[in-house]
């Protein structure tokens, strides 16, 4: 497997009144093509920060980020992002939604309408192509998010604690769908969270990151083969790993 | 138990409009009934009848529409480049923050000045022409439209604008796709001000010196006491200014469907 993503000793400081506040202190991983990463860490800990970064919303102060080799330096829908909120334009419709990551990528009408109806199709969503997003539950709104960033079918999807603001039992049928989206469409994922629980259920490994400053603490394999069911949750394995990263962010 | 849900159901099926409507009839039949027996001056009150007859005297006439025409005119010049230039410099504040900072205190300067004052100063300039008048409109629309229009833009969700930066938008289609459509609800809100103190700026300003329009009739007819006619000019100023309400509340849905 190809190497996507580079992250090369990254280091970001915010100025704030009191001067400067490290945020970020020589964070390194890769992540093979394919691959579902989860970074985990208490709020605030400077995760989504990181996130950020590596989308090109932010910049580092220091250290080199690099996908396929490239240096990142501006957002591009080749890093499609979901977000905390599900983010929904409110004038648009469901389908104008997804459409709307397309417009930049200079794909023919017909094309555009064909990966719209897919991503719809793919998160569950068919038959609300024409509704507003204020007429969807917030689980659905997080589909079509969901929907949004995958249409794009981007090389590696970011996603900022996308199932925070959601029931758990919408959270657990968004996180077997995220784990379908990337094992069936050969797209990689980076996604943060602070529940531990998620980053081990979802992620081949699972980087474990200290609070402000946020430094690598330990990256995690998960030796449990993909699809996963919601019930590997029970498994005496993975029961030992919530235990050892619940106790690596007490301890610190 | 089932008795009483059924008559709160029948209640709440004879539409409001009904009862409005019966409310303007019973209004109408006391007013006409009290002018009938001389318990108004007629001189300060026309009766419904001789306010009606006047009406349609003024339509028939072809009176209505030479004035209408003259006041639309201003109206809408007015309207139209008083809504542009305030949306656009508007939205211009919004997006260069900079910019917007820098005059924002004008602007709330200028908002809360009651436009009319300035009247005097148009007509010392360029005369009681349609310039003038023009100008007045012009600038009364002009700061609802502004004012909402920096407000709408400055809202925008910093989210939203980021969702499409990731996707790959450039700061031009960002304006477009993104902070327009979001100020949408906003410029409505300042059009739909617009709409009405245009309207009452026109009118105003037609009582000094115009040689036609609505305003100028109400304040000619009154002068003469020709009291059924000034009643008819005001009736027909009231319907036009409802009649505008009512497209804008029209827009406004097909606009605003989503929020």
């Amino acid at each position: 497997m190809a190497e996507l993503l580079q992250v090369e000793q990254i280091y970001k400081n915010f100025d704030t009144a009191k001067g400067s506040l490290s945020v970020i202190e020589n964070v390194s991983f890769t992540q093979q093509e394919g691959e579902l990463i989860t970074i985990v860490g208490a709020s605030g800990s400077g995760k989504t920060t990181l996130l950020r970064i590596i989308a090109g919303l932010e910049s580092a102060n220091q250290g080199v980020i690099r996908l396929q080799g490239k240096p990142i330096e501006e957002p591009g829908p080749e890093r499609a992002m979901v977000f905390q909120q599900s983010a929904l334009m409110p004038w648009l419709t469901v389908a104008q939604n997804v459409q709307f990551s397309l417009r930049s990528l200079g794909l023919s009408g017909e094309t555009q309408a064909y990966r719209v109806q897919d991503a719809i199709a793919r998160v569950g969503l068919k038959g609300f192509e024409s509704f507003a997003p204020k007429q969807l539950s917030g689980g659905m709104q997080q589909r079509v998010g969901i929907a949004r960033a995958i249409a794009v079918q981007p090389k590696l999807l970011l996603c900022d604690e996308p199932f925070a603001s959601v029931d758990a039992m919408t959270r657990q049928t968004l996180q077997q769908d995220l784990q379908k989206v990337v094992l069936e469409g050969n797209t990689s994922a980076l996604m943060v969270t602070h529940d531990i629980e998620e980053a081990i259920y979802l992620g081949s490994r699972v980087i474990v990151l200290s609070s402000r400053p946020a430094r690598i603490m330990e990256i995690i394999h998960v030796d449990i083969p993909y699809p996963r069911d919601p019930l590997v949750r029970t498994r005496s394995d993975f029961q030992d790993l919530r235990e050892r990263i619940w106790k690596m962010l007490q301890i610190q | 138990m089932e008795n009483a849900a059924n008559s709160v159901i029948k209640h709440s099926i004879t539409p409001a409009w009904v009862y409005s409507l019966l409310l303007l009839v019973g209004v109408l039949a006391i007013w006409q009934t009290l002018s009938s027996f001389k318990l108004i001056n007629p001189l300060f009150l026309s009766s419904p009848q001789e306010i009606v007859i006047a009406g349609v005297d003024l339509l028939v006439s072809g009176e209505l529409l030479v004035h209408l025409k003259l006041s639309a005119y201003i109206y809408a010049i007015g309207m139209v480049s008083g809504c542009l230039v305030g949306a656009l410099l508007g939205m211009a504040m919004g997006w260069w923050r900079r910019f917007g900072d820098i005059v924002d205190p004008y602007v709330v300067f200028f908002s809360a000045m009651p436009r009319v004052a300035l009247y005097p100063v148009f007509i010392m300039i360029m005369g009681v022409g349609d310039l003038s008048r023009i100008l007045i409109v012009f600038i009364g629309v002009l700061f609802p439209m502004l004012f909402n229009a920096y407000v709408g833009a400055k809202q925008t969700s910093r989210q939203l604008i980021e969702v499409a930066q990731v996707f790959g938008y450039n700061r031009r289609e960002i304006f477009y796709k993104v902070v327009f459509p979001s100020s949408m609800p906003y410029l409505m809100a300042g059009f739909r001000n617009g709409v009405t103190l245009g309207m009452i700026l026109v009118v105003v300003s037609e009582f000094f010196g115009a040689s036609g329009g609505l305003g100028q009739q109400i304040a000619v007819t009154a002068q003469f006491f020709q009291t059924p006619f000034m009643y008819a000019w005001v009736m027909y100023t009231s319907l036009l200014a409802l009649g505008f309400v009512k497209i804008t509340d029209w827009m406004e849905r097909r606009l605003l469907w989503w929020s």
